[in-house]
């Protein structure tokens, strides 16, 4: 579950009510179905993570020791506590040699593997995360956002994630809850519906005006008409290649690798027997793997592509066909009619209950 | 300089070495451990903060000789009395840097600390003061220091110290005697100083070394 909404909008507000760190004035928030203004703050907190964007990490203590703090609070032995830390760092992709470190001598990503491993070290059911990924480049961005799916999928914990970046909504959330100011909810719903069907312009121009080519990150490139037409090995000639009439040919390598799109008008500049090993190429831009990159890799692959049409391969990066901006399309529309069927029904679920 | 002087004194030198010693640790220690609440309840309520640091800011501003003085109808010419008054000096020094060293603590991490579970008192013994320590002790060195210094007042009414070096010194037109004590007092500052930052790096081993 991702809450995200510009700044002020009350998204870090209802995060912190989950956990008491803030009181509601009004209504309630139910966690397992209990209200969890029953009962001690301490206790609710020690049963929830917490994973803020400064880390919060403890200056004066090592890693080892930040990690294992709510086992201690839960009257853990510190020799078994600092045993699951081990554990927790080796989760969190960290080595153990960093244990006996303090949070200064770490890098920022480092530090907020740990802040992520220190949340989880109780192995709490639920996990908050305010803005956890904002304050590293965003070449750590990406691989702790890579890392926490992993562990989503791992652990299966219910995360509640607050961002303002609708990129890190929409690539982490199972549900994206988009606030408007003031506190209120314009739109939750599964992130390529949130992509698909924007409930108003808020949401819309919220999500941003690249939100259709964004939207295919979420379609796949199974079951795609490719075509093997263009692809020649390098030993063909150059007269076949001529002979098939199109404004470009691919050319593959003995491996059946490509080699680079070659140009009709060069083709008839060359003698007819030459191999086609030896016409020079335009290259190919990069493949996409069809059936486990996305549509957008795909239409990525075909926009950087000289002949404009995307170079398809196998695990082994062999050529399985080509694909050109026709049979995209195509893709996409057949999405969109299946899409516009389930609509709305995970939005229909969700709504009324905005604090799970 | 007559340096047959100081080997035949050199009893009577230790003892008022040994002397200031005390009077300026005691009321440092004593200082600090009333400091510790005050600065953590000016730490935590905002209203309380300004009437504790101007108060102990007045005190401050009370001459030593004037505090000795005031002090001799209830404690007399006695040990007592220098320490009370010195005590009273530290404690303007340590309760502002126990005050800010508290407040100090990012909010973050006081923000992540409740936020695992932890209680108020819990977080303040195991976190807050802790993070705290560089500043209070930074107070402690200031406030030894000078206590070490101010204990040669104390001679004035009849308390032993270094003191007495300077005033016997001064009526025997005896530089080497005042010189003796002036050495003395700042090797024993410098020495204690020291001692105290070595305590802080014991204390603090995750601070980098600047």
């Amino acid at each position: 579950m991702v809450l995200v909404g510009p700044s002020g909008c009350g998204k870090t507000t209802s995060l912190r009510m989950i956990n008491r760190l803030v009181e509601p004035t009004s209504g309630r928030v139910l966690l397992d179905g209990r209200d969890v203004q029953q009962g001690s703050a301490a206790r609710l907190r020690r049963g929830i993570g917490y994973v803020i964007q400064q880390t919060g990490l403890f200056p004066h203590r090592t890693v080892e020791d930040n990690i294992a703090t709510v086992p201690v609070l839960d009257g853990w032995s510190r020799a078994r506590a600092r045993g699951r830390a081990r554990e927790l760092l080796d989760l969190v992709g960290l080595d153990a040699g960093l244990a006996k470190r303090y949070p200064h001598q770490l890098s920022g990503g480092q530090q907020q593997r740990v802040g992520v491993a220190r949340a989880l070290a109780a192995d709490p059911p639920v996990l908050l995360m305010d803005e956890p990924f904002s304050a590293v480049d965003p070449i750590v961005r990406a691989s702790l956002q890579d890392e926490l799916l992993r562990l989503q999928q791992k652990l299966g914990k219910t995360v509640v994630l607050v961002t303002h970046d609708i990129e890190e909504a929409i690539k982490v959330g199972d549900l994206v809850a988009l606030f408007r100011p003031h506190g209120r909810i314009a739109q939750v719903d599964a992130p390529e519906q949130l992509l698909a069907a924007p409930a108003d312009d808020y949401v819309s121009g919220f999500v941003g005006f690249d939100r259709g080519i964004r939207r295919l990150s979420f379609l796949g490139t199974d079951g795609l008409a490719l075509d093997s037409q263009p692809v020649l090995p390098a030993d063909a000639t150059v007269s076949k290649a001529a002979a098939t009439g199109l404004p470009w040919v691919l050319v593959t390598d003995g491996d059946g690798r490509p080699r680079g799109w070659v140009p009709a008008h060069r083709l008839s500049a060359a003698p007819g027997l030459t191999p086609l090993g030896e016409v020079p190429t335009d290259g190919f831009g990069h493949t996409f793997t069809a059936g486990v990159d996305t549509l957008r890799a795909a239409l990525d692959a075909a926009v950087l592509s000289p002949a404009g049409e995307a170079v398809a391969v196998d695990g082994a990066g062999r050529v399985t066909g080509v694909l050109g901006y026709d049979q995209i399309r195509a893709a996409i529309q057949a999405a969109a009619e299946l899409t516009a069927d389930s609509a709305g029904d995970l939005a229909g679920d969700i709504a009324g209950g905005d604090s799970g | 300089m007559m340096w047959s002087w100081i080997s035949s004194n050199e009893g009577m030198i230790w003892q008022e070495t040994y002397e200031t010693a005390y009077l300026g640790v005691v009321s440092a220690l004593i200082g600090l451990v009333i400091s510790l609440p005050l600065g953590i309840v000016a730490a935590r309520w905002r209203w309380v903060r300004p009437p504790v640091l101007t108060i102990v800011n007045v005190i401050y501003a009370i001459p030593a000789l004037a505090l000795f003085i005031a002090l001799i109808p209830s404690l007399g010419l006695t040990d007592t009395n220098v320490i009370v008054a010195l005590t009273a000096y530290s404690l303007c020094v340590i309760t502002p840097n126990v005050a800010a060293g508290i407040r100090a603590v990012p909010p973050a991490v006081r923000q992540a600390a409740t936020a695992m579970g932890y209680g108020p008192l819990r977080r303040l013994v195991t976190v807050e003061l802790p993070l705290a320590i560089p500043v209070i002790i930074a107070g402690l060195r200031v406030a030894v220091v000078s206590g070490i210094s101010l204990t040669s007042l104390g001679q004035l009414i009849g308390v032993s110290s270094l003191g007495f070096l300077f005033i016997d010194g001064l009526q025997r037109s005896f530089p080497t005697e005042i010189w003796v004590g002036l050495v003395l007092v700042i090797v024993l500052a410098l020495v204690c100083d020291l001692v105290l930052i070595g305590i802080r790096r014991a204390l603090t081993p995750w601070a980098s070394r600047a």
